[in-house]
């Protein structure tokens, strides 16, 4: 029974994971309505740059957020003013996924030339530490890890409902027209909600940093379970991809513990495909209102 | 039909000397990929020419599914390894692997059709994404069953030589091979892009309903396209498994492989037939000349480099460097400068076949959305010969009740049969079983093929009943002649007004012959001249013997076109009979004037 308890409880570690990876995804996902694929590597540089600053400037590498989230802002924001922009205007769906396909390959190969291939470990400053919650232990970083997400979704949750431009921000995504024509400017919304995106991927690289590896090809393991929840929560639910991280994290590990360690990815994109294929507006979805997906 | 002449070729603004050169061009660029390397003789040089020719094959044979139907797949990789895995493990139970890439290529297909079918629902990001996914799958799997994969560690090839085994000491026969299979992957593509089933690739990627509307099978020719493009993508990687000797899991399901094959397609031209290989030719070189010249230090600099062109590309030459090279070449775009054309006046035949039996049957039509009831109980018969008007406010349900009777909407209730020529009733349900019984129809917020020229979407029309592309195009110049369009043959859909858009609406639906015509507005935006000539081009049509079931707001048109009028408010028929009649039927005109104007009044009162 503890072991199954410890199981479970290391799903939920790892959907915490999962979700503070996934909130930024899903939030440009469902107002720029573009999939972005480069978002792992925006994770990426963001362990690196945590990396430098512990390594670099003897921060701790929480107080490393005050360099990480702003870089990523910008980064995000110039992303989607440089390279998206101009193509929402061709409206060309194919273009737009090669472009974040270029620009994370750009990203991955620009960080090999820098860092090489091999791993950067950044200091773990006492986060591997076990913390024991009743019958279960788990680790200090991972704790602090599923609290920002919940705090961090929440928080998004509540900007997107009480503040003018979280209102601006959701009435852009339901009709850009529309809106523009309510005096909003859509183009700086928009480059807002794709810096606000990259900033909660770098919250989440400051906090995956200290316990996983950082190399060229971090983000990819991480971006592409990503994508797995947030089509799993409903694309552009920031509540739904918590709720999925979740699930795939148990997923994930009841899989690993009880089938073998390998076969999690089968597992885990097994039920991907299934949604997508079955349920295109995710498990928490209400209604298919996508136009990249066919009648 | 047939009784207007079809218009000399020189109607058509086909710049002959253009396709000449780019054909001296390819020829140079294939003969220089065998001769270059021959000439210098040196293994590096060698390799990099093969790894062009294995690079150029693949992204070709992706282009047949990313860009002739523009399904974005990023797990291509699942093709090559399975190809490469097949190969290598019959040599390892002593079979050829000249046969193991016939085995590779059937597993492909396989696989292709197992993975598309479902796949094809998703559009754009989604299908990539399914694709991604399905690739890890077949990664860990690989992984996973070590006994059969050899796992991690991978496999390497016994080295016996000689061609049986397809591993060589010379270096010239893996570049024939590899040439060989680049030149079979290009004549392929090649041939399918010049042929029906690449018109309806093209026409299912620009726009599906319109393509289903004039018959095309979109699923299948997708399922076609998959196919041939995962056969010959499984070929190319038993090959090159072969060349490099070793494999495993990471190198062959690998997306970055994938997104570098789709990536070489879209930097030199997606959709085009040879872009893949000029962006191969390009940027394979850079990889290898990193590799080999700066070694372990360039680490990242050829990805960096790739990143940075298909971002570049993206973002400044949208059609790759094929568009590029077109738009030095080709003599402006068609249709600037072009007087406007009216449609042709349509002589008319001296007599009106007399109205025959019913062709259409339709009854009890019921169709709710959520609490809407958008068709209430809707009955009607068209007869053969006979064009019936189908008018009403807007909001009424026209368009819902075309739907149903072109199958792109299953009613709730109620049933729709067409009389087939040789006089059965069928039921039809798809739109392809409407389009193969002669029901042809378009669209009231037209459909075009915004990317192929207006010869090749009338052509696609013209495909339903002509398989051999030299007859489509007459048949397709000949109507287009006949709608005012020949000018603008040449051009691009996209470039069309919204009038000219709605007549080549009605000239892709006209080249598909059809028996019954269902047209939605199409006088809409053509000027008054042309609206009277639209009238007499319809009764031509119709003298011919074609059924039209019309729906118009131009009354002119209504009352001169139709033979019975049928009046549609809320989902219901209120009204039918002679147009004359109808029209001063007063609950038609109070559906039309009354209860708006009271309906206004009243917002005004509340304002």
């Amino acid at each position: 029974m503890d072991v199954f308890l410890q199981v479970l409880a290391n799903g939920v570690m790892l959907g915490g994971l999962f979700a503070i990876v996934s909130v930024g995804l899903t939030l440009i996902f469902g107002i720029v309505k573009v999939v972005n694929f480069a978002h792992g590597e925006f994770l990426m540089v963001g362990m690196y740059l945590t990396y430098l600053a512990v390594t670099g400037l003897g921060l701790h590498p929480f107080a490393a957020v005050i360099l990480v989230v702003p870089v990523l802002f910008l980064m995000g924001a110039l992303t989607q003013r440089l390279l998206i922009q101009p193509l929402l205007a061709a409206g060309d769906h194919h273009i737009q996924i090669f472009a974040t396909v270029g620009l994370s390959t750009a990203l991955i190969n620009l960080a090999l030339l820098v860092f090489g291939a091999d791993i950067a470990n950044t200091p773990s400053s006492g986060l591997r530490q076990p913390v024991e919650i009743g019958p279960v232990r788990v680790l200090l970083g991972q704790v602090v890890i599923l609290g920002a997400a919940i705090v961090l979704v929440a928080g998004l949750q509540l900007f997107l409902a009480r503040t003018r431009t979280g209102r601006a921000i959701r009435a852009v995504a339901q009709n850009r027209a529309a809106a523009e024509l309510m005096g909003i400017d859509v183009d700086r919304i928009y480059a807002l909600t794709f810096g606000i995106g990259a900033a909660c991927v770098g919250v989440a690289a400051v906090l995956i940093a200290p316990l996983y590896p950082t190399s060229p090809n971090s983000g990819t393991y991480f971006v592409l379970i990503a994508f797995v929840v947030v089509v799993l929560g409903g694309l552009g639910s920031i509540r739904g991809a918590f709720a999925g991280a979740i699930l795939i994290g148990l997923i994930d590990s009841v899989t690993g513990f009880y089938v073998g360690a390998d076969m999690r990815e089968v597992a885990v994109f097994g039920v991907f495909l299934a949604i997508l294929i079955l349920r295109p507006s995710g498990l928490f979805g209400r209604q298919l209102r996508l136009s990249h997906v066919s009648p | 039909m047939t009784d207007i002449p079809i218009p000399a070729p020189a109607a058509a603004p086909v710049p002959r000397a253009v396709p000449r050169l780019s054909a001296l061009a390819l020829a140079i660029l294939l003969v220089a990929l065998v001769a270059v390397p021959v000439a210098v003789g040196n293994p590096f040089v060698y390799h990099v020419f093969i790894t062009i020719c294995v690079f150029a094959a693949l992204s070709t044979a992706w282009n047949i599914v990313g860009g002739f139907a523009g399904q974005l797949s990023l797990g291509h990789g699942i093709f090559y390894g399975l190809g490469a895995y097949c190969g290598m493990l019959l040599v390892g139970a002593g079979i050829s692997p000249w046969l193991g890439m016939f085995a590779g290529a059937g597993l492909a297909v396989l696989v292709a059709l197992a993975i598309s079918y479902p796949c094809f629902r998703l559009h754009g990001p989604f299908f990539s994404l399914a694709t991604i996914a399905f690739l890890e799958v077949f990664r860990v799997l690989a992984l996973h069953f070590r006994d059969l994969t050899g796992g991690a560690t991978g496999l390497m090839i016994p080295l016996k030589f000689g061609w049986t085994w397809m591993v060589f000491r010379d270096r010239w026969p893996p570049l024939a091979i590899a040439f060989g299979l680049l030149l079979l992957t290009l004549a392929i593509a090649w041939w399918m892009r010049g042929h029906r089933i690449g018109f309806h690739l093209v026409a299912t990627r620009e726009r599906e309903s319109a393509a289903r509307a004039a018959g095309v099978r979109t699923v299948a020719v997708r399922l076609v396209a998959v196919s041939v493009s995962g056969a010959l993508t499984a070929m190319v990687g038993t090959f090159h498994a072969m060349y490099l000797t070793f494999i495993e899991p990471a190198a062959m399901f690998s997306l970055t492989l994938s997104i570098q094959i789709a990536m070489f397609a879209l930097i030199g031209g997606l959709g085009t037939v040879f872009g893949p290989l000029l962006g191969a030719v390009l940027l394979v070189p850079i990889t290898e000349l990193a590799r080999g010249w700066l070694g372990a230090k360039a680490l990242g600099l050829h990805g960096l480099v790739y990143g940075l062109v298909l971002i570049l590309v993206v973002l400044f030459l949208p059609n790759g460097l094929m568009g590029l090279a077109a738009r030095f070449t080709r003599p402006g775009k068609a249709a600037r400068g072009v007087q406007a054309a009216t449609v042709a006046a349509a002589p008319r035949t001296a007599e009106r076949p007399p109205v025959g039996d019913d062709i259409v049957r339709v009854e009890g039509l019921q169709k709710r959305f959520g609490g809407l009831h958008v068709t209430n109980d809707v009955g009607f018969t068209l007869r053969e010969g006979e064009i019936l008007g189908l008018i009403g406010p807007n909001g009424a349900g026209k368009t819902t009740v075309f739907n149903m009777i072109s199958g792109f909407l299953r009613p709730d209730a109620g049933s729709v049969s067409v009389r087939a020529p040789d006089g059965t009733w069928q039921h039809p349900s798809r739109p392809a079983d409407y389009a193969a019984l002669g029901v042809g129809r378009t669209f009231q917020i037209v459909q075009p093929f915004a990317a192929m020229t207006v010869e090749e979407n009338i052509m696609v029309g013209a495909f339903h009943r002509h398989r051999d592309v030299g007859e489509a195009r007459a048949v397709a110049r000949e109507t287009a002649e006949r709608m005012g369009l020949a000018p603008w043959l040449g051009a691009e859909a996209r470039g069309l007004t919204i009038g000219g858009l709605k007549r080549l609406e009605v000239a892709r639906v006209m080249a598909m012959r059809p028996r019954v015509l269902l047209l939605d507005e199409v006088m809409a935006g053509i000027n008054q001249t042309d609206v009277r000539r639209a009238i007499d081009l319809m009764l031509s049509i119709r003298d011919t013997g074609v059924s039209i079931i019309a729906i118009e707001h131009v009354m002119q048109a209504v009352m001169a076109l139709s033979d019975r009028v049928i009046v549609l408010n809320s989902g219901q028929i209120i009204a039918q009979g002679r147009p004359e009649d109808v029209v001063r039927d007063p609950t038609v005109i109070e559906a039309y004037l009354g209860k708006e104007f009271v309906h206004k009044e009243l917002v005004h009162a509340r304002a």
